[in-house]
C-alpha cells in the first residue's frame, strides 16, 4: 500500500520527483515500521498458534516453531459444544444488535438533529447517561428482570443486552452525522412534498451511509468481544459466545495457561473482525474523505 | 443480500433461542462445571450419557467466575440441576443455603460410606451432607529423573524433606545454563495452598483459623518452608519469572524438562504423558522438615444440587451412580483420573503406572481446610496468604510476614 501512495505521488508531481524523494522514503520507512509493531502480535500469536502444545508453553519461548502442528486448532475447533455452535451464537447476537443499533439510533438521531421540541439536550443527556456509568454494576439488576421474563439464556436477550451497552454511541454519531448534512437539501425535499418519515428514509438514511456502516461496526465488533454479559445472561454451553469459549479454552488447574490454544483461539476470534472490517472499509473510508471535503 | 432459506435459518434461530429460555424437555438435566474440571466430568458424563436414557447436558462455567454465576443464578432462580465447583467454597455455599440436602440419600447409599474422609468433611455443615466427590484432585512433589541423573543424584531416590529439596535443587542447578532446580508459581494463591502449604502442615503447622477466635499459621512449618524457599530463590536455583507468576506457567515450567523439582497436582501425570511423553519423572508425597512427615491438599470437585434444582430426581440419581464402582473405575481411574473413593486406587488401570498409585494414595494423607472466607483469605490476588509468600521470599522479611499474615487472616476469619 505505501508503494502505491509513493508511486502516485511521484506520477503527480514529475518535476519535484528527486527533490521528494527523502522524505517519502522516510514515510515509507516510518509506515513499515508501525506496521511491523502492529503486525507484531498479530505475527508471534499465528507462529505459536502452529506450534505443538508442549512447545508453545516452552520457557523462554521460541519465537520460530521447531516443529508444526494443528493440534492447538483441533482443540479450540472441538471443544465441548463444538467451535461451530459458540461462532453461529456469537455470529446471531451480533447480526441482530447491528439491526437493533440500526433501527433505534438512526431515527433518533433524526429526531435529535432536526426536529426541535422542549428538553432536546436532556433528552440527550439521558440517552447518553448508559456510557457513564461502569455497565459490569448494570448486569446483575437487568439479569434478574430479565429472568422474570424469560429473556436469560436467549439469543434475543443478550442482543437487548448488547444493544443497550452500544446505543448511546450508535445516537450520537448518528445524530452529529444528521446534522452535518445541509438545510437546503432537507428544504428541497419538503418543496417536493416528502414527509418527515420520507425524508429520513430518502435523504437522510442515503446521504448518512458512512454513519451507519460505521454504527454497525462498531456494533458487530463490540457485541462479538463481548465477554462479561454474555457469561452472565447464558446458561448452557449450547448458547455460549466466542469469548467464553476463548477464556474457558485456555484454563488449565489453578490459572495454568494453555498457550497454544489461547493463540490459536485469538487467530479463529480474530478472522470475523477482519472479514467485517474489511468488507466494509470503503464505506467508511469514504464517509471520512467526504467529511473532510466539507 | 439475504435468501429466502437465509431469512428461515434466521427466523428458526430466533425461534429456538426463546424456546430455550422455557422448561428444559422432561429428560435432560443441566450441569455446571468450572473449566478446569471439564475433562476429567466430561468422562463421567459421556459414560452416564452412553448408558442412561435420560441425559446430562454439561456446561463449563471459566473457574473464577463460579462463584459469581452461581450465586446469580439462585437469586435469580436459574440455576442447573446439577454444580461442580471447586470444593474449597463448600462451607459458605452450605452457609448461604445455595444446595439441596441430601442426607438422607447419601447416609443411605453403601458407596458414600467409603469415599474420601475429606470430601465428608468438606460437604458436612451443622450435621447435614450437602455433597458428593466429584473429580478429585491432590497435591504432590514431581521431580525430575533425567536431572538427577546428570546431577549426580540417585534418580529413583526422592527428597524426603525441605531440607533435601534445598540441596537436591542446589545440585541441579549446578548443571548450569537455563536449568533450574526448583520452581513455584510465586504470585499465585491457589498454586501455593495447593502444593506449599502441606510441606508446612507436614512440618507441624495448621495454616488457616476457622473464625476470628482460632489461631492461623501455628507451629514451626510455615517458617520452615518459606526460610527454604527464600534461600533457595537467593541463591539462584529457582528460575526469575517465579516472582510475578500468577499460575499461567504452574504447569509449564515443569514440562519444559529444565526443572528438577516442583510441587504440583495429580493432573500433571496426564497432562505430561500427553504433551511431554519423553520427560523421565517420579512422584512423591509432599514432605515436612523431618523424614517420615508428609501431607497433601486434597482438592478437585465436589458435586451438588443447586436449591431450585428442576430436575431433582435426576440430579439425586447421578449422583449416586458417580460413585457406584462403574463410575469410579471406568469414568474415572481408565481416564487417569483419581477416584473419590480411595479403596479403588489399587485398580487395573492404574496398576500399569506406580506415579499413579502413590498420587491416589496422596488423597488418604490429605488435609483440606474447614473455612469461610477461602476466597479473602486465600484465592484473591492480594490475600494475606500470597503478600505473605512475596514478603518473606522476595522481600526477605520471613518473620514479619508470618505476622502481618496471621492478623489479616484472623480479621477475615471473624467477619
Amino acid at each position: 500500500m505505501t508503494a502505491a501512495v509513493v508511486a502516485t505521488g511521484a506520477r503527480a508531481l514529475p518535476a519535484r520527483r528527486k527533490r521528494l524523494a527523502p522524505s517519502a522514503l522516510l514515510a515509507s520507512a516510518a509506515c513499515v515500521g508501525v506496521i511491523a509493531v502492529m503486525g507484531a502480535p498479530l505475527a508471534l500469536s499465528f507462529l505459536a498458534s502452529i506450534k505443538t502444545p508442549a512447545d508453545a508453553s516452552a520457557i523462554p519461548p521460541h519465537y520460530l516453531p521447531q516443529a508444526l502442528s494443528a493440534d492447538n486448532y483441533f482443540k479450540v475447533i472441538g471443544y465441548e459444544a463444538g467451535l461451530a455452535t459458540y461462532v453461529a451464537n456469537s455470529g446471531l447476537v451480533a447480526l441482530m444488535t447491528i439491526v437493533a443499533c440500526i433501527a433505534l439510533a438512526a431515527p433518533a438521531g433524526y429526531g435529535l438533529a432536526r426536529f426541535d421540541m422542549r428538553g432536546k439536550e436532556v433528552a440527550f443527556l439521558l440517552l447518553l447517561a448508559p456510557i457513564m456509568i461502569p455497565y459490569q454494576a448494570l448486569l446483575t439488576p437487568l439479569y434478574l428482570d430479565f429472568a422474570k421474563v424469560g429473556l436469560v439464556n436467549t439469543r434475543v436477550g443478550l442482543a437487548i443486552v448488547h444493544t443497550i451497552l452500544q446505543l448511546p454511541f450508535s445516537i450520537y454519531l448518528m445524530r452529529n452525522s444528521f446534522e452535518a448534512i445541509p438545510r437546503e437539501i432537507e428544504e428541497a425535499a419538503m418543496l417536493d412534498g416528502c414527509s418527515s418519515l420520507s425524508r429520513l428514509i430518502h435523504i437522510f438514511l442515503p446521504l448518512a451511509l458512512p454513519a451507519i456502516v460505521t454504527v454497525a461496526l462498531f456494533a458487530f465488533i463490540n457485541s462479538w468481544n463481548e465477554f462479561l454479559a454474555a457469561l452472565i445472561f447464558m446458561n448452557r454451553e449450547s448458547s455460549f459466545t466466542v469469548p467464553i469459549l476463548l477464556v474457558s479454552v485456555q484454563i488449565g488447574h489453578h490459572g495454568a495457561v494453555d498457550w497454544g490454544a489461547l493463540q490459536a483461539s485469538i487467530m479463529i476470534a480474530i478472522l470475523p473482525c477482519l472479514a467485517v472490517y474489511l468488507a466494509l472499509q470503503r464505506y467508511y473510508i469514504s464517509g471520512l474523505l467526504s467529511g473532510g471535503v466539507k | 443480500m439475504f435468501t429466502r432459506k437465509t431469512w428461515a435459518v434466521l427466523a428458526a434461530a430466533l425461534i429456538g433461542s426463546t424456546a430455550l429460555s422455557g422448561v428444559a424437555s422432561a429428560d435432560t438435566a443441566t450441569m455446571w462445571v468450572r473449566a478446569s474440571g471439564t475433562n476429567a466430568a466430561a468422562h463421567l458424563v459421556d459414560l452416564w450419557n452412553a448408558t442412561h436414557p435420560d441425559k446430562i447436558e454439561l456446561t463449563t462455567i471459566p473457574d473464577n467466575q463460579m462463584v459469581t454465576k452461581l450465586a446469580t443464578g439462585v437469586q435469580a432462580r436459574e440455576v442447573p440441576d446439577l454444580v461442580s465447583f471447586d470444593l474449597i467454597y463448600m462451607p459458605d455455599f452450605m452457609k448461604a443455603g445455595f444446595l439441596v440436602d441430601l442426607t438422607a440419600d447419601l447416609k443411605a447409599d453403601p458407596n458414600y460410606a467409603s469415599v474420601a474422609q475429606a470430601y465428608k468433611d468438606i460437604a458436612t455443615y451443622e450435621g447435614k451432607i450437602y455433597g458428593a466427590g466429584f473429580t478429585p484432585d491432590v497435591s504432590i512433589l514431581v521431580w525430575n529423573k533425567d536431572l538427577f541423573k546428570k546431577a549426580g543424584l540417585d534418580p529413583e531416590k526422592p527428597p524426603r524433606t525441605i531440607g533435601e529439596i534445598h540441596e537436591d535443587a542446589k545440585k541441579v542447578r549446578a548443571l548450569g545454563g537455563d536449568v533450574y532446580g526448583f520452581y513455584f508459581s510465586g504470585a499465585c494463591p491457589g498454586c501455593n495452598i495447593f502444593t506449599s502449604s502441606p510441606m508446612m502442615v507436614a512440618a507441624g503447622s495448621k495454616i488457616l483459623p476457622a473464625n476470628g477466635n482460632d489461631d492461623a499459621l501455628t507451629g514451626e512449618g510455615v517458617k520452615d518452608v518459606l526460610e527454604a524457599f527464600k534461600a533457595m530463590w537467593n541463591e539462584g536455583l529457582i528460575p526469575k519469572n517465579a516472582q510475578a507468576d500468577n499460575g499461567a506457567n504452574f504447569t509449564s515450567e515443569f514440562m519444559t524438562g529444565k526443572i528438577g523439582v516442583q510441587g504440583t497436582g495429580g493432573f500433571l501425570l496426564s497432562e505430561l504423558k500427553k504433551n511431554a511423553p519423553n520427560l523421565d519423572f517420579g512422584v512423591t508425597f509432599l514432605p515436612g522438615a523431618k523424614e517420615g512427615q508428609a501431607s497433601s491438599f486434597v482438592g478437585g470437585d465436589v458435586v451438588a444440587i443447586p436449591a431450585g434444582s428442576k430436575h431433582l430426581d435426576l440430579a439425586k440419581k447421578f449422583i449416586a451412580w458417580e460413585l457406584t464402582d462403574e463410575a469410579q473405575l471406568e469414568g474415572l481411574a481408565k481416564n487417569n483420573i483419581l477416584p473419590s473413593r480411595p479403596a479403588l486406587a489399587d485398580n487395573k488401570y492404574f496398576a500399569a503406572d506406580p506415579r499413579v498409585v502413590t498420587t491416589a494414595k496422596a488423597l488418604g494423607i490429605g488435609y483440606v481446610p474447614w473455612v469461610y472466607h477461602f476466597a479473602d483469605m486465600v484465592n484473591s490476588d492480594s490475600s494475606p496468604w500470597i503478600n505473605m509468600f512475596q514478603r518473606a521470599i522476595f522481600d526477605g522479611d520471613v518473620d514479619g510476614a508470618i505476622a502481618e499474615a496471621r492478623q489479616k487472616m484472623k480479621e477475615i476469619a471473624g467477619e
